[in-house]
């Protein structure tokens, strides 16, 4: 192949934030016409460098040039103007608006003799633009904060495809996107390659960048540490680049298998959103929840955590009647909760560590449930944290100033402080990278070791398969099936939560 | 630089003030006597920005603490004026303006409704009862017996100082346990941590089994409480009781908790803070009145010097 001009060039590449570097001469290349994956841990430097091409961070030294000729991106409408296009993990979008007037917003709306907003139109070419993605049960009109998070990255990205731009920065653009849903948008993406632009692709999933990428630049501790081809590269190879170690497994072993007693039983529970469902779990046990999202796994987990109003059924632990009506006591059963958004509902971000940890603990963190005791709450904090290897300054650190990986461990710290006998998980792994992973399933075994359940929900196939013993399927509010984990294919998983017949005996 | 502009720049600008009134008064400013002075005129104001600190530590106002100290000091009064003993019209009065907050946080935590809005209505019909019970008038003379008056007037010999006889206004020594108790209660205890975990994420403290609208009921009570003591304070100060005496201290108190925020890490409402930015709003007062500034002109200084302050504190926290 000729050496053709890249489209995008940043080489050495350096920002530091208040003395701490997070960029030492980093570069990317990108060429016309492909999609290149951008990867690393949590904190390796992948949105800083995202946020000096964006406009939004002005870099302490960066050589960029787009289609070779040398530029400075001081602003986001300088990235705007050299065809960059950003979709971002926490986009920006009006939920009181209509989902036309989000795609259109910032640009110019149809108008009726240049004056009059032409509503009928401006819905078509929302309409057109959503048709691109395959796009037929979002109605144009409605209001965008009616919508799932899926549906409205969809918008999201449907909004960015609107002109034609050089390159799209997708970060984890299916974070929150179904399997079909992702599949659509991957069509879209290799239209866009074979049209000449080119997509820089941030995520975590692995599979998805070998099934979908060209190429891959790879940050470590703020430097590229490998640029290439996919072609010849396996999953591991990149895990290790990535992490700069060698992992074996992507999960830990469990070390002993489930125990005989039953720590809970649900029976015939029932809430807004969950027809009645029946399982128990033993100790030790980790059961997963499979299923599309809204199929009423929020709905069980917040039925057993006393945050939603239980219609029927009875619950029990350790045998004993379980009523909890609310989350504090569910924490005071030793009903321990790692809910699915770590920033909205988890963590306390300009808090410090330990008192996020301590948070759902202060009875016995405390002199006589009144009187604070930092200093021995720190140590306990310290202690945790060390045992998941928690990447901090301290325990005193404000909990914002972390890498999303170990902001989830804090989260885990805080479910674990308490010694739970179930422990409820949502999403445990989103947003987080393969290192920090791998430190939040080994937490999980050793509780199970301890005897503790586990009801895992994820949309991540493989953990659920990874990690759990049996898996419950849920659809439309109902458990449909428990199936043994050993074994289970991905696809025949898949089959399940859509209900389709499947080759093998459910 | 920008850093410390923002955690110390109103510091900064207080140490600004006090050599600039001292220069300016050297013979009246800077001496034990103005300073003690200081502290009785601001203890009200303290009293109430501390309860006012408390509910801005979980994100909330209380609009209505002006309407409610007002009605305490009416309550007290008429309790005073029909024969009743002061520890009596004292402690009714606290109870009104504990049931007052009490009934904020009802309307706040319980019903849902904004607290912007709720003690908006509230204050409202605080100020209206307060003119309803005492016929609008001035309750004053002959109705307040000596003692409640004379309290004010008191205070704890500290010896003399160049050959004038000082001493701490009992006032000040309330204000100071107030503030006292408030800092206990909002850095010592579990409630505190809990109500700066509601301020920073409601819903993650109601996921870490914090019982947030119990919380918020108690916070809004305890503002309630501090304002009718500033009340009661300001009647004692002035022997009398109006239904609209207490009406300035609302804005200020919240602006005393603003300025106080400007000097915190995450410009989170610290008690400590809140005693600074009381002080600051007393000393401009106490300086600009030896000054002869006249009062409007001193209106227009001092919102413009909160601007200032919260605005130096705001430019460095990142532009959007």
């Amino acid at each position: 192949m000729a050496p053709s001009v890249p489209l995008l060039s940043a080489t050495s590449v350096t920002k530091a934030y208040a003395g701490v570097p997070a960029l030492s001469g980093a570069s990317l290349v990108v060429a016309p016409g492909e999609i290149h994956a951008l990867m690393g841990e949590n904190g390796a430097g992948k949105s800083t460098l995202i946020k000096i091409l964006a406009g939004v961070v002005a870099a302490d030294t960066a050589e960029i040039t787009v289609n070779g000729e040398r530029v400075s991106i001081d602003s986001t409408k300088a990235a705007y103007r050299l065809g960059l296009r950003f979709i971002h993990q926490e986009f920006n979008v009006v939920p009181t608006l209509s989902v036309a007037e989000n795609i259109f917003m910032g640009r110019r709306y149809p108008r009726r003799a240049g004056l009059l907003v032409d509503w009928a139109e401006l819905n078509r070419e929302a309409q057109r633009a959503l048709d691109r993605l395959g796009i037929d049960h979002i109605d144009p009109s409605q209001n965008l904060g009616a919508l799932s998070l899926g549906d409205q990255m969809l918008v999201r990205i449907s909004a960015a495809l609107l002109d034609d731009a050089k390159l799209y920065v997708m970060d984890e653009p299916t974070a929150a996107l179904t399997r079909d849903e992702s599949e659509r948008l991957f069509r879209v993406l290799r239209e866009i390659r074979a049209s000449g632009s080119s997509v820089l692709y941030v995520s975590h999933r692995l599979d998805e960048i070998m099934a979908l990428c060209d190429k891959a630049t790879v940050l470590r501790d703020g430097r590229s540490i490998d640029s290439g081809a996919l072609t010849n590269i396996t999953h591991d190879d990149l895990v290790a680049l990535m992490i700069g170690r060698k992992v074996e497994e992507a999960y830990p072993k469990a070390t002993a298998k489930p125990r005989e007693t039953t720590v809970f039983a649900a029976s015939r529970l029932a809430t807004v959103g969950l027809n009645p469902v029946s399982f128990s779990l033993r100790e030790g046990e980790v059961l997963g929840i499979a299923g599309l999202s809204g199929s009423g796994q929020a709905e069980l987990i917040r039925s057993i955590f006393g945050d939603a109003k239980v219609t029927a059924g009875t619950m029990t632990l350790s045998g004993a009647p379980y009523t909890p009506s609310t989350p504090a006591a569910a924490w005071q059963s030793r009903v321990a909760y790692v809910p699915r958004e770590r920033r909205a509902e988890g963590l306390v971000m300009r808090r410090p560590i330990f008192e996020n940890i301590t948070l759902a603990h202060l009875k016995r963190q405390s002199r006589a449930g009144t009187w604070l005791t930092p200093n021995r709450e720190k140590r306990f904090a310290a202690e945790l944290g060390a045992n998941m290897r928690l990447k901090a300054v301290g325990p005193a650190q404000d909990v914002l100033e972390l890498s999303g990986g170990n902001q989830q461990k804090v989260v885990f710290a805080k479910a674990v402080a308490g010694n739970p006998r179930l422990l409820l998980l949502e999403e445990p792994t989103r947003g987080v990278d393969v290192g920090a992973k791998y430190d939040i399933y080994s937490i999980v075994r050793e509780l199970t070791a301890k005897g503790a359940a586990v009801i895992l929900v994820s949309s991540d196939l493989p953990e659920l398969i990874g990690i759990s013993d049996r898996i419950a399927v849920m659809r439309q509010g109902e458990i449909t099936t428990i199936v043994d984990a050993a074994g289970l294919r991905e696809d025949d998983l898949i089959n399940l939560c859509y209900g389709r017949a499947t080759g093998m005996v459910a | 630089m920008q850093l410390f502009v923002r955690r110390y720049g109103t510091l900064i600008g207080f140490v600004a003030i006090l050599v600039f009134f001292s220069a300016v008064l050297p013979g009246t400013f800077p001496t034990a006597r103005n300073w003690l002075n200081i502290t009785q005129q601001v203890s009200m104001l303290m009293v109430v920005a501390a309860g006012m600190t408390i509910v801005m530590v979980m994100g909330d106002f209380d609009l209505s603490v002006g309407s409610a100290a007002s009605l305490a000091g009416i309550v007290a009064a008429l309790m005073m004026a029909a024969g009743q003993p002061i520890w009596a019209a004292v402690a009714v009065a606290l109870l009104v303006g504990l049931l007052g907050g009490a009934f904020n946080g009802a309307m706040v935590s319980l019903v849902g409704i904004l607290p912007f809005i709720a003690t908006l209505a509230t204050m409202t019909m605080f100020s209206g009862l307060a003119f309803v019970v005492s016929g609008g008038k001035t309750i004053s003379g002959r109705a307040i017996p000596e003692d409640f008056g004379n309290f004010a007037r008191g205070g704890i010999p500290l010896g003399e100082w160049g050959g004038v006889a000082i001493s701490l206004p009992n006032l000040s020594i309330i204000a100071i346990v107030v503030v006292l108790a408030v800092w206990v209660l909002l850095e010592q205890t579990t409630y505190g941590r809990r109500l700066y975990a509601i301020g920073g994420n409601m819903e993650a403290a109601h996921l870490s089994g914090i019982a947030v609208k119990r919380l918020r009921l108690i916070a809004f009570s305890l503002t309630g409480l501090a304002a009718a003591a500033g009340g009661l304070m300001y009647a004692s100060r002035v022997a009398s009781a109006n239904p609209v005496q207490g009406s300035g201290l609302m804005l200020n108190a919240i602006a005393a908790v603003f300025l106080g925020t400007t000097m915190s890490r995450h410009g989170e409402p610290r008690i400590l803070a809140t005693v600074v930015g009381v002080i600051v709003l007393g000393v401009l007062d106490n300086g600009l009145t030896q000054m002869s500034v006249d009062s409007y002109v001193r209106q227009v200084l001092v919102g413009a010097l909160i601007l200032l302050a919260v605005a130096a504190s705001s430019v460095t926290q990142g532009r959007r």
